[in-house]
């Protein structure tokens, strides 16, 4: 089945008609908790609160403690959007389907993207618990990611800025907020992949050879799909473990789950200081 | 204004949910031919069919007899499950399987893995021809495979998971057990075979690396290149088997003195290795019985 532009349109625009009667607030901010992560939503306060099967067009999640459900309230006085659970490509969506929700939340209003997730370290200097902050990717995924942008869905303004994807502002605020606090905050290379299974010693040693600091399963498709969209992206690694190929220990996905909780806190303050400065 | 373009996306597999039902309809075809509870499923790459000979066999079932099976369409690979005794332990065969590059999607190709497991096997044996790109390798060589890297671009695993399968998140830590790898150089070393240990890519194919290519996956820690296995290992790993695998390096790939490769010659060193993987395989069988 293929799917126009414009049917897809369609879609973005009855998911966002859907939460309109919810919720007239309009987010300024979009924020994807990823693994371990989702706590922070406790923090919002919320307006309402929606489960993604109600939601026209949304996949359902079928990950491990994702909760899978969209809050709009206000963090900081800022009216924002938060996806509690996100669509990984592992779990056989389209790369369409998974990333229609950053698009209804683009459309909802929001002009920045904050995405988390939980990653494997490659790099020796860093720590399970520690904080990476993007400010590069490699895409691994090889999911056709590309084609859906090049479309009329996007105009894209001639007005538009370089390619970063990651914003420079909001990752001097994420280090800044690091030092405020007094705990360390890593900047690097995401090498995404699709997973689901773990990488093998050979693979991690591949992403560390190739520039990767840390290695995950999610986030570019989202940050590809924001971007596209012209929003300032800020994209938040917890490093749950670090891989030593030469040493490795067996992942399991508890684990990684404990070890994300570590980093909640440091994460929390993270996106609240960038809520305050806005 | 701007002409829609079609997004060209192609719908997936959503789930892996509709496997255990065509496990179930394939062992019992199976079992129809052969009712033994096999120790290990061995797959025969291309070339390494000759194998099937040293199996003392009690049933040959083509694939295309089997439910949900894929029929293989690659050179030199016949396409026939053989149930049968090797070193003494029963064992069902795969001679002929299935790759990416014949469009296959992976959930089909390592069907028969499952399959194998679901029948009682513990052990999965895995051979392929390869391409061999650590200078040290010559052609004819072996390698026992000691880790590998998947850039085929895809994953058997992807969709929701089922869990009476395996775990969502498998590890892959040691996909190929290092005491079995250990076993193997040993009996090569014995038997006077050359044995290395070294890593595996997988790509997709079907066109053979370019020059540049062959730099990259050796830059990136890899020592052989196939087009096969990773998939059938990711899903060993994933229900559960143990694995050991063996490459044949069939033509040497050394970016700075290329040659163009020739699908015959190729076939005729896998042909020309075969008894040496033979003599490994049945060692390594051998051992399991003690």
């Amino acid at each position: 089945m293929q799917l126009t532009p414009l049917q897809y349109s369609e879609k973005i625009d009855e998911a966002t008609k859907y939460v309109r009667q919810y919720s007239a607030n309009e987010p300024r901010v979009a924020i994807i908790l990823g693994t371990g992560l989702g706590n922070l939503a406790t923090h919002i306060k919320p307006e309402a609160t929606l489960p993604y099967q109600e939601i026209p067009h949304f996949p359902q999640s079928t990950a491990l403690s994702h909760q899978g459900q969209l809050v709009l309230g206000t963090l900081e006085n800022v009216p924002v959007v938060a996806m509690q659970g996100r669509f990984h490509l592992y779990e056989g969506y389209p790369v369409t389907d998974a990333v229609l929700p950053v698009y209804a939340m683009q459309r909802l209003g929001a002009e920045i993207l904050v995405v988390s997730n939980a990653s494997g370290g490659v790099n020796p200097k860093f720590t399970g618990g520690d904080i990476m902050v993007m400010n590069s990717h490699i895409n691994l995924m090889f999911r056709k990611n590309s084609e859906l942008f090049n479309n009329s869905l996007v105009p894209m303004s001639s007005e538009q800025t370089g390619t970063l994807l990651y914003d420079r502002e909001l990752i001097d605020q994420a280090l800044q907020t690091g030092r405020e606090h007094d705990f360390y905050i890593h900047e690097g290379c995401y090498v995404g992949l699709t997973g689901p299974n773990y990488e093998t010693r050979s693979e991690y040693r591949m992403v560390r050879k190739i520039g990767g600091d840390v290695v995950g399963m999610s986030t570019i498709p989202e940050v590809l799909a924001a971007h596209s969209l012209q929003m300032k992206v800020l994209a938040l690694s917890a490093v749950t473990n670090v891989a030593k190929p030469d040493a490795l220990s067996e992942t399991t996905a508890e684990e990684v789950v404990d070890i994300a909780r570590l980093a909640e806190p440091k994460l929390t303050a993270i996106v609240i200081d960038l809520l305050r400065n806005l | 204004m701007r002409k829609l373009l079609p997004l060209p996306f192609q719908p997936e597999s959503p789930s892996m949910l509709d496997l255990h039902d065509k496990i179930e309809d394939a062992i019992a075809e199976i079992k129809k031919h052969w009712d033994k509870t096999p120790h290990a499923g061995v797959i025969l790459g291309t070339g390494l069919g000759s194998l099937v000979k040293e199996i003392d066999v009690e049933a040959t079932i083509d694939y295309s007899d089997i439910p949900h099976f894929p029929t293989s369409t690659a050179v030199s690979h016949a396409g026939r499950l053989v149930c049968g005794t090797l070193s003494g332990l029963p064992i069902v065969a795969m001679e002929g399987r299935m790759h990416m590059y014949e469009g296959y999607p992976l959930k089909m190709i390592t069907l028969p893995v499952r399959v194998m497991k679901a029948l009682g096997a513990e052990l999965l044996v895995v051979s392929n021809a390869c391409g061999g790109m650590n200078p040290n390798y010559r052609c004819g060589d072996i390698m026992v495979i000691e880790d590998h890297i998947n850039l085929m671009g895809d994953n058997p695993l992807i969709g929701i998971n089922d869990d009476r399968l395996g775990p969502r998140f498998p590890d892959m830590c040691e996909p190929y057990q290092q005491t079995l790898v250990d076993r193997a150089l040993s009996i090569a070393r014995k038997e006077d075979i050359v044995a290395h240990k070294g890593v595996f890519v997988a790509v997709a194919g079907p066109n053979l690396e370019t020059r540049a290519e062959y730099r990259f996956l050796r830059t990136i820690g890899a020592d052989v290149v196939g087009m096969s296995t990773v998939p059938e290992v990711v899903v060993a790993v994933h229900c559960g088997l143990r694995v050991v695998g063996f490459s044949i390096i069939t033509d040497m790939c050394l970016p700075d003195a290329l040659k163009p490769a020739n699908v015959e010659e190729i076939i005729a060193v896998a042909n020309s290795a075969e008894p040496h993987l033979t003599t490994l395989v049945k060692g390594v069988l051998a051992a399991e019985k003690s």
